[in-house]
């Protein structure tokens, strides 16, 4: 008995003696991170350098845009949640107010890193004076325009449009270029990618434009007349196609890209496709400017990261949080893959010098908004949204007071419940 | 595909091969034309949507649009097969999915079927009904319930959980078709059988199962086909990129930003999802039909 | 039907389906039923507000409107789809090759997916991108390309179009089926009495089809009812709204907007509807057949 008992502890000491030799014996784990389809080609490049540099893995579920929040909600439902959660930024307050995500405040808090990102994400991110995440794939809107037609058309091409009129004056010069040259283009029917582009626009010429709750006013401010009556103006010039009034999105960048449009809305993203699918065209970019000269926005959007509650590795998906907030992970993993970084301080980095549009993007974070509301869906996102009616009646039925003030009746009662 | 299912009252003549001419049979140059003009007219959308999916992408979402492709590529193809987990493991789930559906809509509705056809079952009418309700149920809303339901049960993120969603849906019509075939085959058939001395359930194994092929075949493709081309429910019930079904992958392949679509890849991957389901309606059409004629004769 | 054979027995062969059924249908939609009657949201929480969802449905606008449009698009539809359906039928019904060839390019569409096909013909009808308008310009139909989702009616062409494309083949093998059951002698009688084609048709195929017809009507016209997909993909329910369906506000309602109690009384309504549209139409049959 006594022989056997000591074969016995020579096993064990020789196993724990192989095992620390070899390395902690603990096994590694591999979480499940959800992300957005628009961010299937940028989360990637984070996620495979941390998969190269770390034992525990990260696989990711690609979901389609429009079915994030259901399938997140009903997975919460169900108990059936993924270890980490990457989604449109703009779906934070009522994520957060719903209790789905879990309160990383403390540890973020102590992450100098974190100090340095986006003052816009952090906002967003907090509820109630707790964080919940933070900034992950960032985008931002910016103005683009075509400097072949801007030549073409007797205009400096270094020169881009300033002021709300100027994109008028600029578009109405372009125009005349030819029947199938258009000066201006917006997708007409789709409330997205108007929020993101369009609005900025209203915020810079003075507007607030969606409201927290029941009190405070929607669409507030002269920017929203001023950029719907541009819009109209130009519509009825004929400077807008004509089909960009059925455009629900599905051609967002087509008409930009077949270098036949001559100024538009649209994000970061579209710079790194334009390089690969129309490396000929000579494009160049600016912030989404206001009335007056010097005046500017844009729209903070993109993805963040945040901890769904019930994540089964939620210390791990921590540590991976705090990771692309690193040096190495903004810059290698997104400046170098043409991404913009969350953290401000890396705006202007090495990657970005070769590449001077992406630094003009990086900085139209720092004066861009976004807007901390319930019901995002409800009042912009949706189908029958009270923003996209608004732009509509305005725009291509000419009714610009009739359409704001209804607008503002609808979201106000939308924002009261 | 000579005939799906026997609805005709003459249940006596879908049994004998037909050799004298039909009220409707004709031929002519006239109608021969007209088929023509269908074929047509039926084929110009998938030969336009295989035409864009073999063009470059940018020709393929080019304005204004051209039918034939200026330069030939597989571009859009190579997109879809590299997608994400790789286009054969969404077909693999597809296909377990799909051969779930099958085994469950044919394992239940063939004895339902069989009870309701041939055994004067109390409140008949009342017990098909409830069998046929979930023809005018929106099966979207009762997703999230049933999603709940599954994970309590363990089966959410599983083959199954999701096969039996697909059959919720596509029962009812299972259940309706071999009604129908068990009802018009024919009573001599039967009661040969009963003076052999089989029991109810060798009588569905040797006569009417047989008798019935040709509806059964109709039930496993059209199970096939709502189960692979299904997509909302797909998306509530997996929760891994690796559980994915191919109708998820396809609106993954064609999202960009703001919902701006590739076209290329939208055309490529409808093309990649046809293929399947075209095999399995081309290979079933062949049993289908030799099941007919071979059927009831004596 | 053997006298000696049991109902029971019946009822047993019929239990697994009953069971499944109980469990995975009827269970689901008394919780739905439940949901209704509550202010429960997508994000969680509500509590039991009795009938005050089926109050609020009364009042909306929204839902009535797209009532009213999902029924012009089944009026529309159906009698489109049974035609030509019951056309085809009658055009491929010989065995000769070409009828078969037919029949078979005919039915593909149906074995398509129909996000796919919607996504198909959502490209096809684009004003940019799409083949449609160069094709009535290449044909000289139009002259200039037309925007077809911009006008509510010209966006319900087009998904209709799209309907009757991927959907007329399987009316027309259900057509086929019940035309290929009818007796020959009947028709032999007829054509020895000097018939002709036409005659035969509407004096022996139609009435000796009526049930396959007036059953594939009554299934095309649920479906139709409960059209939501084709509409999510083409239009997305514009132009402003005039383009939604009453499935398609229900999930408006329960997904976009998070109102999973409000969504679940618009689906019993939905179907409260349809029930008795249903049953309508089938004790309308069973009266017309004399049962």
């Amino acid at each position: 008995m006594g022989r056997s008992n000591w074969l016995r502890g020579g096993a064990l000491i020789a196993a724990l003696a192989a095992s620390s030799i070899a390395g902690p014996a603990i096994a590694a784990e591999t979480l499940t991170m959800w992300v957005r389809a628009s961010a299937a080609n940028a989360a990637p490049h984070l996620v495979d350098l941390w998969n190269s540099g770390h034992a525990d893995k990260i696989a990711l579920t690609v979901i389609p845009d429009n079915q994030m929040v259901s399938k997140l909600a009903t997975g919460v439902k169900a108990g059936e949640v993924p270890d980490v959660i990457s989604f449109d930024l703009i779906y934070m307050p009522d994520f957060m107010r719903a209790g789905f995500l879990t309160d990383i405040t403390d540890q973020m808090k102590a992450d100098p890193n974190f100090a340095k990102v986006a003052p816009a994400f952090t906002n967003l991110a907090t509820y109630k004076d707790r964080i919940y995440g933070t900034g992950f794939t960032p985008d931002v809107s910016i103005l683009i325009y075509n400097k072949d037609l801007f030549r073409k058309a007797g205009l400096d091409p270094d020169k881009p449009p300033k002021t709300l009129d100027q994109i008028h004056e600029d578009a109405k010069k372009i125009r005349a270029l030819g029947s199938d040259i258009y000066g201006f283009y917006f997708s007409g029917a789709c409330p997205g990618c108007n929020i993101f582009t369009t609005s900025p626009m209203m915020v810079a010429a003075g507007a607030k434009i969606l409201p927290r709750n029941g009190d405070e006013e929607p669409l507030d401010g002269p920017g929203v007349k001023q950029v719907l009556q541009l819009f109209r103006d130009m519509w009825t010039e004929g400077l807008i196609p004509k089909s960009a009034q059925a455009d629900n999105g599905a051609n967002f960048t087509a008409n930009f890209k077949s270098g036949k449009v001559g100024i538009q809305g649209a994000g970061g993203f579209l710079i790194s496709d334009l390089k690969k699918d129309a490396p000929n065209l000579d494009f160049g970019v600016a912030f989404l400017p206001g009335a007056k000269e010097g005046q500017a926005s844009a729209f903070v959007g993109g993805d963040v990261v945040a901890i769904p509650k019930g994540s089964k590795h939620a210390d791990i998906a921590l540590q991976f949080i705090k990771w692309e907030l690193t040096d190495e992970a903004q810059l290698e993993g997104l400046a170098k893959n043409n991404i913009l970084p969350s953290r401000v301080d890396l705006a202007d980095n090495k990657y970005f010098q070769s590449e001077p549009r992406f630094v003009t993007t990086a900085k139209a974070v720092g004066i861009g908004y976004v807007p901390w509301v319930f019901h995002f869906n409800d009042m912009v996102n949706s189908d029958s949204s009270p923003w996209i009616q608004m732009i509509e009646a305005a725009v291509f039925d000419g009714k610009v007071d009739e359409s704001i003030a209804a607008a503002k009746a609808k979201m106000k009662d939308i924002a009261s419940d | 595909m000579s005939a799906l299912v026997d609805l005709g009252p003459n249940a006596s003549a879908a049994a004998t091969p037909r050799r004298r001419p039909h009220p409707a049979a004709r031929v002519s140059p006239l109608l021969g034309a007209l088929c023509v003009g269908v074929i047509a007219i039926m084929l110009f959308p998938l030969l336009m949507c295989f035409s864009a999916s073999i063009k470059t992408a940018q020709e393929a979402s080019a304005v204004p649009p051209h039918y034939w492709p200026a330069a030939l590529s597989v571009e859009n193809y190579l997109k879809v097969f590299r997608y994400q987990a790789g286009l054969p493991v969404y077909l693999a789930n597809s296909f377990a999915v799909a051969a779930l559906t099958i085994a469950l809509c044919v394992g239940l509705g063939t004895p339902a079927a069989y009870g309701l056809a041939r055994f004067p079952v109390p409140a008949k009418e009342l017990v098909f009904l409830v069998l046929l309700s979930g023809l005018m149920i929106p099966y979207q809303a009762l997703l999230t319930p049933l999603y709940i339901m599954a994970a309590s049960l363990g089966l959410a993120n599983t083959y199954l959980g999701l096969a039996i969603v697909h059959t919720v849906v596509q029962l009812p019509f299972s259940i309706y078709l071999l009604r129908n075939s068990f009802e018009e085959t024919p009573r001599e058939l039967e009661e040969a059988g009963i003076v052999d001395g089989c029991n109810s359930v060798q009588l569905l194994r040797w006569i009417f199962l047989p008798a019935a092929a040709p509806a059964l075949i109709t039930v496993t493709l059209f199970a096939f086909i709502t189960s692979w081309n299904e997509f909302l429910a797909a998306l509530i019930f997996m929760n891994k990129e690796t559980a994915f079904t191919v109708p998820i992958m396809l609106v993954g392949v064609r999202q960009g930003h703001f919902g701006a679509v590739d076209w290329g890849a939208l055309q490529a991957g409808v093309i990649v999802s046809i293929l399947p389901c075209l095999a399995i309606y081309l290979l079933l059409q062949r049993y289908y039909v030799s099941g007919f004629l071979s059927g009831a004769i004596k | 039907m053997n006298p000696s054979r049991s109902g029971y027995v019946g009822l047993l062969y019929a239990a697994p389906a009953l069971l499944f059924v109980a469990v995975f249908v009827l269970y689901p939609l008394a919780q739905l039923f439940v949901t209704s009657l509550t202010n429960s949201s997508l994000l969680g929480g509500g509590e039991f507000i009795g009938w005050r969802n089926y109050l609020r449905a009364y009042r909306d606008a929204t839902f009535w409107q797209a009532l009213v449009f999902t029924c012009k698009y089944t009026l529309i539809i159906t009698p489109i789809l049974m035609i030509l359906g019951y056309g085809l039928a009658l055009l491929t019904l010989s065995a000769n090759r070409l009828g078969k060839l037919t029949r078979a390019v005919v039915f593909l569409p149906v074995v398509i997916g129909l996000g796919s096909s919607s996504f198909l013909w959502f490209w096809l009808f684009d004003e940019q991108v799409g083949l449609v308008n160069k094709l009535l310009q290449d044909v000289h139909l139009i002259a200039h390309p037309i925007v077809w989702f911009v006008d509510a009616n010209l966006g319900l062409a087009a998904v209709i179009a799209s309907i009757v494309w991927k959907v007329v083949g399987f009316g027309m093998i259900l057509f086929i089926a019940a035309l290929q059951a009818i007796d020959a002698e009947v028709n032999e009688a007829a054509l020895i009495d000097g018939a002709s084609y036409w005659r035969r048709i509407l004096h022996i195929a139609l009435p000796l089809t009526s049930r396959a017809i007036l059953l594939t009507t009554l299934v095309s016209a649920i479906g139709s009812m409960l059209a939501f997909d084709q509409f999510y993909v083409m239009t997305a329910g514009g132009p402003e709204s005039q383009t939604f369906t009453s499935l398609y506000w229900i999930y408006q309602n329960s997904f976009i907007y998070f109102k999973l109690g409000y969504g679940a009384t618009l689906s019993v309504i939905l179907m409260a509807i349809i029930l008795s549209g249903s049953t309508l139409q089938l004790l309308l049959m069973r009266r017309g057949r004399g049962t």
